[in-house]
């Protein structure tokens, strides 16, 4: 164990093969899953304990965002109670700033909790007989900063969140949305490193939340925060993070970015999420590409020196705006200056479609 | 047969256990009764001593912060009746009692229900006591404690502490429980100790409903004082149980106005105090 702050490189938070097993043979249960092997439904039938969280592996890294997309009951609210212990792992280890969780004294977690990782929850958990101010200030008063600096503080986070008018308000006078940036307010106001982000957007109406989202994304980035977020909507899960997580009856099924899930799903499960998805905004050019090379070949009739340009990062909707510009045979691919694709109408038809696992690229 | 000996021979027995503490405990129930007469005395003393328009002022005062200013009115003229109807004094002295048992009962009631809040098992312990406490007639407290502390405010004051206790008590612990889960969560969050975790979390919220056990505290008080005029508490207990031996209607009349008037003045305005920390919220 060690007990200094992670460089630029280790991970935040480093969870290793954790497991939590709710009931009453729960050790039992996880001496059997340590010894046998057992799964999730053998442990069920057997023990009659559910397995809340199975085997999870994941890294947050510095300044990520990092999404966990689940179904209700498929534990993702479980695993990120793991992180910050309000539920005690069953197996596994869990390293929050280099530090082993488990081995914290109550002293010590105390202060992880305090300074290193924020929350935020879906029900928001305003205290209603506090002002808006007071209640950013929560988490400063707990760690017992003096009054007036910690007013300062959460007067601070309330106006990058833009509430700066709302300071005396009680929270029953604020809607849905603004209670929500008062939750988030004062997960910043102790300036963690990590925020922990509980289906905090699930309650608000279509348009507020997807404002809230941009927004969130954005403060996270310039003030450099890293954060786990758990949402049951693949949408917002793809609007905000760098990185996603499958999680399905406790496991997760498949962790990537974006653009590797819709391509690329797992298994069915996945498939089935991401078919609904639109893909003009996350598939790039880089993925509906032929490799220069093969076009050549397949096509010597056309020119790629004449078609208009675009780079690897380029997605399906500028590729479809080039085409109805310009209406050529094809679109190159630039990386670094050199032509490393070609992006066709009917290879672009494909990307937008989804292919088929083990479907060629058309021409 | 038998079991009427039985009966009879238990009877006996606790009527010698309570001779034998009177008479060998005697030293400790007269010291007992002498802090308790001195608490009630002197708590009528600062009722009864200053003129009665300052009483009168401060209650209305009292009201009209704590309901309205309506209310604030109609408390002094209520006051400036019982005091034309010639039943000052005794009002004063009611009023001491009342607030001198209430006192009491919340010293005990307010901690013991907050740690019946936390512990479920003190909580199973406690509630058939509680239940028997409110389901025994109250007249029943009056004998032990007149055997044992005399006729006099000291035993009228026993006898409406052991009445008003229960319902604070169980207010109170209720409203320790009722803490929701997600502030509980949010605490724990936030690193929270355990003594924050009840003053900045549990306490607020259960706030309203100690509140409520206050009111009701004072309500049973209210209720016990009068059957207390028995044994010797004074005021307008003591009024009214006069009127009764001496058949005197027009007195009892005037006596249980009195009474009347001061239970809503207290009721109000402790129910009010409740309501504003619950529009607080």
């Amino acid at each position: 164990m060690t007990n200094t702050l992670p460089d630029g490189n280790s991970p935040l938070i480093d969870c290793r093969s954790v497991w939590k097993v709710f009931g009453q043979r729960s050790e039992a249960a996880i001496k059997a899953i340590t010894e046998r092997g057992l799964g999730k439904s053998e442990v069920l039938k057997e023990f009659s304990c559910v397995v809340g969280v199975a085997d999870v592996s994941l890294t947050l890294n510095k300044g990520e965002i990092f999404c966990i997309m689940g179904l209700s009951g498929s534990g993702k609210s479980t695993l990120i109670r793991l992180f910050n212990r309000l539920i005690e792992p069953s197996l596994g280890q869990i390293f929050v700033c280099g530090k082993d969780v488990a081995k914290l004294n109550a002293q010590d977690l105390r202060a992880t909790r305090a300074r290193d990782i924020g929350m935020v929850f879906q029900n928001v958990a305003l205290l209603p007989n506090r002002t808006v101010l007071e209640n950013a200030a929560f988490g400063l008063e707990v760690q017992k900063v003096e009054k007036e600096r910690r007013l300062e503080t959460a007067k601070k986070a309330l106006t990058t969140v833009g509430l700066a008018d709302w300071v005396n308000r009680f929270p029953n006078e604020l809607s849905g949305g603004m209670q929500q940036r008062v939750g988030l307010a004062r997960a910043i106001a102790s300036d963690p490193d990590i925020i922990l982000m509980d289906e905090p957007f699930s309650a608000l109406d279509p348009l507020i939340r997807r404002q809230l989202q941009d927004e969130f994304r954005e403060l996270s980035k310039t003030l450099g925060k890293s954060a786990i977020f758990i949402t049951h909507d693949l949408d917002e899960a793809i609007r905000i993070g760098d990185r996603i997580a499958i999680m399905k009856d406790g496991a997760i099924i498949q962790v990537g970015t974006a653009e590797d899930i819709i391509l690329n799903p797992a298994d069915g499960y996945v498939a089935d999420f991401v078919a609904g998805i639109s893909r003009l905004h996350l598939v790039k050019a880089h993925s509906v590409m032929h490799p220069v090379a093969a076009f050549t070949a397949a096509r010597p009739d056309l020119d790629v020196s004449r078609f208009s340009r675009t780079s690897p990062e380029a997605d399906v909707d500028e590729l479809i705006h080039i085409f109805l510009d310009g209406g050529q045979d094809g679109v190159a691919v630039l990386d670094d200056g050199a032509v490393v694709g070609v992006v066709t109408p009917r290879s672009l038809l494909q990307g937008v479609k989804g292919k088929e696992p083990g479907e060629a690229t058309a021409f | 047969m038998d079991i009427q000996d039985l009966t009879s021979a238990v009877d006996e027995g606790i009527d010698n256990g309570l001779d034998w503490i009177s008479s060998n405990a005697g030293g400790f129930f007269d010291a007992v009764r002498l802090v308790l007469e001195t608490f009630y005395n002197g708590i009528a003393w600062l009722l009864q001593a200053p003129p009665f328009l300052v009483i009168v002022a401060v209650i209305a005062l009292l009201g009209w912060r704590a309901v309205s200013l309506r209310f604030g009115i109609a408390a002094a003229v209520g006051l400036v009746f019982c005091a034309l109807i010639g039943l000052w004094p005794e009002t004063m002295a009611t009023l001491a009692l009342v607030i001198a048992a209430s006192v009491l009962a919340l010293l005990f009631a307010i901690p013991v229900g907050i740690l019946a809040g936390f512990s479920p098992r003190l909580n199973a312990v406690l509630t058939p006591i509680l239940d028997m406490i409110q389901t025994l007639p109250p007249y029943i407290y009056l004998l032990p404690a007149i055997a044992l502390l005399g006729f006099g405010p000291a035993t009228a004051l026993v006898a409406t502490v052991v009445v008003a206790i229960p319902p604070a008590l169980r207010l109170t612990a209720h409203g320790i429980r009722l803490t929701p889960r997600n502030f509980l969560e949010l605490g724990e969050a936030s690193g929270i100790t355990p003594g924050q975790m009840f003053v900045k979390i549990r306490l607020p919220f259960a706030m309203s409903s100690i509140m409520t056990g206050v009111n009701q505290c004072l309500m049973m008080a209210f209720g016990m004082v009068v059957i207390a005029g028995i044994v010797g508490s004074g005021g307008l207990g003591a009024a009214i149980y006069d009127a009764i031996r001496t058949l005197n209607i027009g007195k009892s009349i005037d006596a249980g106005i009195a009474i009347v008037i001061l239970t809503m003045i207290l009721d109000r305005i402790t129910e009010g105090a409740a309501k504003d920390r619950r529009e607080a919220k």
